[in-house]
């Protein structure tokens, strides 16, 4: 099963995106949640609380920044910069916008 | 006074941008009101018509590599004359341009045009005595990527939640890294300790608390303008506080 939650911002997509993984990885599924907000909040509705999603790694700025040496698999990626969230949920930020950039 | 208002989707940045236009134009300022949201929204809270399908691509025209910029010749204030649409108390709205059924090409033009225009705006002597209130999509990308170079105040509209807050916060790092001065408002407010607890979260004083209001989830269900449908609410009179507020600073000193 892949699902992706789109919608409007402020609908609640963060919020049915994180409870739906907790409840999946409740019902005995492995679940990879992916963040992939430049403005990434689903730490927060997965429960790892608001220092710890302030504090996750993004896997592009990560790998731009040299963490690794070859080129990783998916699943590296996920193995390496993943975190780990309540109810055995596995979470990977993809990419975040913390500066400003040339125009 | 040019600004653009920014935060979390949901956070009701284009409420308080349509209404802050409309009550600042009312008190006779000559308002452009800027769309950057490519799935707008600003025309519904300013009580305009939604203007046609993206008008700002006939002022786009590509290089010879193909790549799309504003037209020769075109500068920001014939842009705005040509392509802005009308929205009640004579503000001007422009729109970056918007996602239709036939997808992403047809709006690139659009887009670059916008961007080009938006990045004009400061060298263009007649608008100087022009309010200018843009409307920035959700979270803190447009501002990263130089969508408000026109904005002397980043306005942060701010629920008391915590990813509402964890947004401002990034939004409010680039503005500061930009020189632009920050304004945060807290919105949808149950009570006092709600604009403090955005306060704490945040680490920016609030300068108006938007409370909680029916009155704009009733114009918001019926997709009517919140200053037209309830112009006495007490969401309304909050951001006429903001007004007030931006208007005694872009008088003060400095």
């Amino acid at each position: 099963m892949k699902i992706a939650v789109a919608g409007k911002g402020g609908v609640g997509k963060t919020t049915v995106s994180g409870t739906l993984a907790r409840a999946l990885a409740q019902s005995g599924r492995r679940v990879l949640a992916v963040d992939a907000d430049i403005n990434p909040m689903l730490g927060i509705s997965l429960g790892l609380g608001p220092e710890d999603t302030e504090s996750l790694v993004a896997a592009r700025q990560a790998l731009d920044e040299g963490e690794l040496e070859h080129q990783p698999s998916a699943a590296g990626i996920v193995e390496t910069f993943g975190a780990d969230a309540p109810d055995g949920v596995r979470l990977v930020v993809v990419s975040r916008i913390e500066l400003a950039e040339p125009g | 006074m040019w600004l653009a208002v920014a935060g979390k989707g949901g956070a009701g940045k284009s409420v308080v941008a349509g209404t802050l236009a409309r009550i600042l134009a009312r008190d006779g300022a000559r308002v452009l009101a800027l769309d950057s949201d490519m799935m707008p929204g600003l025309a519904l809270t300013l009580g305009a018509e939604e203007p046609p399908l993206p008008p700002l691509l006939e002022a786009a025209e590509q290089d010879e590599s193909g790549r799309w910029r504003l037209k020769r010749g075109i500068g920001p204030v014939r842009a705005i004359a040509r392509f802005s649409t009308d929205a009640p108390d004579g503000v001007r709205l422009l729109q970056c341009g918007k996602l239709t059924a036939a997808g992403r090409a047809p709006i690139m033009g659009a887009f670059h045009a916008y961007y080009g225009i938006i990045h004009r705006l400061t060298r263009a002597k007649t608008l100087r005595s022009w309010t200018i209130v843009g409307d920035l999509p959700a979270g803190q990308r447009q501002l990263a990527f130089d969508w408000a170079p026109y904005a002397e105040t980043v306005v942060l509209v701010v629920e008391p939640t915590w990813k509402s807050a964890l947004t401002a916060r990034r939004a409010a790092r680039i503005a500061r890294s930009r020189n632009v001065e920050i304004l945060t408002i807290a919105s949808q407010t149950r009570s006092r300790d709600d604009a403090r607890l955005v306060e704490r979260l945040v680490g920016e004083p609030v300068v108006v608390a938007v409370p909680h209001d029916e009155a704009v989830a009733r114009a918001e269900r019926e997709g009517a303008a919140l200053i037209d449908r309830a112009p006495r609410s007490p969401a309304v009179r909050a951001i006429e506080r903001l007004a007030d507020e931006l208007r005694a600073r872009s008088l003060g000193p400095g």
